[in-house]
């Protein structure tokens, strides 16, 4: 067991655990319970644009178990997401688990990719831009920071199919890959980065902009310090100096901000997907709630909402295993 | 200068080509469709939702289908003959016709899924279904079905989007509903199932066994939730047809001076947009209230602005999309010309004069869907129009779900924007706007209207054997609803879908859904 001041990281760990079962079950009850108070009725909601038979209407109630007060339906809901299952989609007529898995895939595939292009991308910016504060590149940096800020995703993600798919013709505009074409092996690795380019880079530019400004401002604060002068006054190239002493500073508030956005990127990921065409989960939910597909919808919410805790979890580790002064 | 007459004669030349192309169809090629969203499952047997029906009608096969003039052909069924007094209709069918699993396909499937599936499960062919006495199996290639009663819309009925035909071996004794091939569905359509990746694509592959020629490899529906996106896709190349359900109107302009793009204007299945008018509770409950709306609205302003040119202002209760069945006797035209005038002084009369402010005592909450843009616009049309009469219009935007629970389920409105397809008979589509019906049904008579006399004359041009026999009942009926008014009818929408150029038999049948069989790609 490690000794010292600080508690050890396992205990740490488990605290944290122990605080995000309730927070899930939490969860739980309040999605269910403000999507069943919600209007709208997805049995109405599923059957087309013409009356259905009644007795039709009352069999797939019944199915469904529509039919059964509230509270009956709440801790049959509970009971079965306590044992893992998350239920059968109206809609689909499938395993809400079945429908979510399938989807998660493409939804952290766009995610990663975004996430890595505006960390990459973000930080570079950020490191440069630091160098000579106010100067040319600082000021167009700070340009394209803003612009990440004020351009909402939908929009710059319809603009970018205008320009790169319909006038330039180089990117296809929809879906996770070509349907005229079957591709294998390694075609088919291709088929699908070209798929992800713009989508990938509608959601990532606003996470771009926030670890641009965010390195910044931490590099900025780090080259400030007493022992980047002194690593200057040793002699040490400008590349070095930069790099081991200041982003390395400045690297803990980034790690965090990435971590804790991970929820608004799956927000964002629901439009974009949407725009594109983008079968991930984004696109479930958001079919879900047009089709008032209520498993579903619970489904995706309880599975995103674990992964968001699951995401900060592993954030407030990582931060306090570079930081061990987290852990008092 | 040069530049750009080089291009628009190179668009001509195009245009040109496109159009002449030979006339020999090609074989081979995969077509992709535009879907909206997923559908909710393969089986068109047990519902009516548009999407089930747009990947359906290639699995599966009708008895008949609909040419652009409307008229019915056989499909299925290759002949039939009907009693004179038309309670009796006596069907050849098809011989040597296969199922995707290569069993034969006979009478007694016929039967099953008129007794079984559609006759329980499909809401529009259960209203035939419950006019039937009996359905005999003469042989493995003859049908006879006897009605109680005629029933005048029963044959085209009988296309694949209300009555496709389900494989007895595959579902008998098992529950329709919940049965794993509602998800991967045997047919005898044109076109086999291959795989549903959900939320991206459904594939089907030619069916080789299929009786008339099939010319595409593949059919891919391709799920585009973006009505914008979708629109691009087709002119980028990654998709080859948008049926009129998914296009949005506002893009045809565009569309229309592509030379890469044909736009069919007019498909041929009449549907209307109408407004509810909550008939329960004041001052909607005045006949003279909902007469002075009709003489309020602009319908030429809403089918110029909010349909981009795309409608015809209506012309009577039902619309003028059926010729026969449209009445001089009930043409909104002579009846209730845009007169703001006429109104107002309807409004003093009925005992709801202006006030200090110009305003009447009548506020009316208008319920639309905010998903289709050409409603908003009409609602907010509609709006302003009454504004000028006087009378104070709240819009009430909601999505497509709680539009139902409102207006159906609780009657909470006093105006509801609506469309209705006829699916090709008023007595199919349009009757249940009008016709005395139970509360809370979806899609059905939400003004709460209900009067004898119009349910007869309804029922007159249901039963009605002969097209002069309905036409006159549907004149009568008209005259009682245009001074009724429980809804207001606003225009008579023109179908338009799109395709790329290089498509060709696309329009073979009167819906763009039902003959990809008859569809080839010109290389």
């Amino acid at each position: 067991m490690p000794s010292g001041r600080s508690t050890p990281l396992w205990r740490y760990a488990a605290g944290r655990l122990a605080q995000a079962v309730p927070l899930l079950a939490g969860v739980v009850v309040v999605n269910f319970t403000l999507i069943a108070l919600a209007p709208g009725d997805p049995i109405t909601t599923l059957l087309g644009e013409y009356p259905a038979p009644p007795d039709y209407v009352a069999q797939l109630r019944q199915e469904f178990g529509l039919d059964r007060p509230l509270p009956v339906r709440l801790v049959r809901y509970a009971w079965n997401v306590a044992r893992g299952e998350l239920g059968f989609s109206f809609a689909y007529r499938l395993p809400v688990a079945t429908l979510v898995v399938g989807r998660l895939g493409n939804t952290l595939l766009l995610m990663a990719t975004a996430l890595c292009v505006a960390a990459v991308v973000g930080v570079a910016l950020g490191v440069v831009a630091a160098r000579r504060p106010g100067g040319g590149v600082d000021t167009a940096a700070t340009g394209v920071a803003l612009a990440g800020f004020s351009i909402p995703d939908f929009w710059l993600a319809q603009l970018l199919v205008l320009l790169f798919a319909l006038t330039l013709g180089w990117l296809p505009a929809q879906g996770v890959r070509s349907v005229r074409e079957e591709y294998t092996g390694l075609a088919a690795v291709v088929d699908v980065a070209r798929h992800l380019v713009l989508p990938a880079a509608a959601l990532s530019f606003r996470y771009m902009a926030l670890i641009a400004r965010l390195t910044r401002a931490a590099m900025l604060e780090a080259l400030s310090q007493d022992f980047v002068l002194a690593a200057r006054a040793r002699g040490l190239a400008e590349r070095v100096v930069l790099v081991q002493h200041g982003l390395r500073n400045a690297a803990l508030p980034v790690v965090t901000v990435i971590g804790y956005n991970f929820a608004f990127v799956l927000a964002g990921s629901a439009l974009v997907e949407t725009v594109f065409g983008w079968p991930g989960v984004g696109r479930l939910l958001y079919d879900a709630i047009l089709k008032r597909d209520t498993p579903v919808l619970l489904g995706v919410l309880l599975v995103v909402s674990a992964t968001v805790v699951v995401v900060n979890l592993l954030t407030d580790l990582l931060y306090a295993v570079l930081d061990p002064r987290v852990r008092y | 200068m040069r530049v750009w007459l080089a291009i628009v004669l190179s668009g001509v030349v195009l245009a040109t080509s496109a159009a002449a192309g030979p006339a020999q169809p090609q074989r081979g090629g995969t077509a992709v469709v535009a879907l909206g969203s997923d559908p909710e499952t393969l089986n068109l047997g047990i519902t009516t939702s548009f999407p089930v029906g747009a990947v359906g009608a290639s699995l599966y096969n009708g008895l008949i289908w609909v040419d652009p003039r409307g008229e019915i052909q056989p499909q299925l069924a290759a002949s039939w003959t009907i009693s004179p007094d038309g309670l009796q209709y006596t069907f050849q069918l098809r011989p040597n016709v296969k199922w995707h699993d290569g069993r034969p396909f006979t009478a007694a499937d016929v039967k099953f899924t008129m007794e079984e599936v559609t006759g329980k499960y499909q809401g529009r062919f259960r209203r035939a279904f419950e006019q039937m006495d009996r359905i005999t199996v003469v042989g493995p290639t003859t049908l006879v079905i006897r009605f109680k009663r005629p029933f005048a819309p029963f044959l085209r009925l009988l296309s694949v989007f209300d009555c496709p035909i389900l494989p007895q071996h595959v579902y008998a004794g098992g529950d329709v509903l919940r049965h794993p091939r509602n998800m991967e569905p045997v047919g005898t359509g044109p076109f086999r199932f291959r795989e549903w990746v959900r939320g991206d694509r459904i594939v089907l592959e030619r069916n080789p066994d299929y009786v008339d020629p099939v010319y595409l490899d593949r059919l891919v529906f391709r799920v585009f939730p973006s009505p914008t996106l979708r629109v691009t896709a087709l002119e980028t190349g990654e998709l080859d047809h948008i049926s009129d359900f998914y296009l949005p109107k506002t893009d045809v302009d565009r569309l229309r001076r592509n030379p890469a793009i044909r736009v069919r204007i007019g498909q041929p299945i009449p549907s209307v947009g109408f407004f509810y008018m909550n008939t329960r509770r004041p001052p909607l409950n005045n006949v003279k209230v909902r007469q002075a709306l009709a003489f309020a609205i602009n319908r030429v302003q809403i089918t110029q602005q909010a349909m981009a040119g795309l409608a015809r202002p209506a012309r009577g209760p039902f619309g003028d999309g059926f010729r026969w069945a449209w009445s001089p006797a009930a043409d909104f035209n002579k009846l209730y010309p845009y007169s703001p005038e006429r109104a107002a002084a309807l409004l003093d009369e009925a005992g709801f004069p202006r006030g200090a402010g110009g305003e009447r005592p009548i506020r009316l909450r208008l319920v639309y869907d905010a998903a289709r843009a050409p409603l908003v616009a009409a609602a907010a049309i509609i709006q302003d129009n009454l504004r000028a009469v006087g009378v104070a219009v709240e819009l009430v935007p909601v999505d497509a779900a709680v539009r139902i629970d409102r207006v159906y389920m609780r009657a909470d409105f006093d105006l509801a924007l609506e469309t209705y397809t006829s699916s090709g008979d008023p007595a199919i589509g349009y009757h249940r706007i009008y016709a005395t019906a139970p509360p809370r049904v979806p899609f059905v008579n939400a003004s709460g209207y209900s009067n004898p006399a119009v349910d007869e004359l309804l029922t007159r041009a249901t039963e009605a054997t002969s097209r002069a026999a309905r036409a006159q009942a549907y004149a009568e009926v008209g005259k009682l609803l245009a001074a009724d008014l429980p809804a207001l009818m606003l225009f008579d929408e023109v179908g338009v879908d799109a395709a790329r150029a290089t498509l060709r038999g696309v329009w073979t049948g009167a819906d763009a859904r039902d003959r990809w069989d008859a569809v080839w790609i010109q290389k």
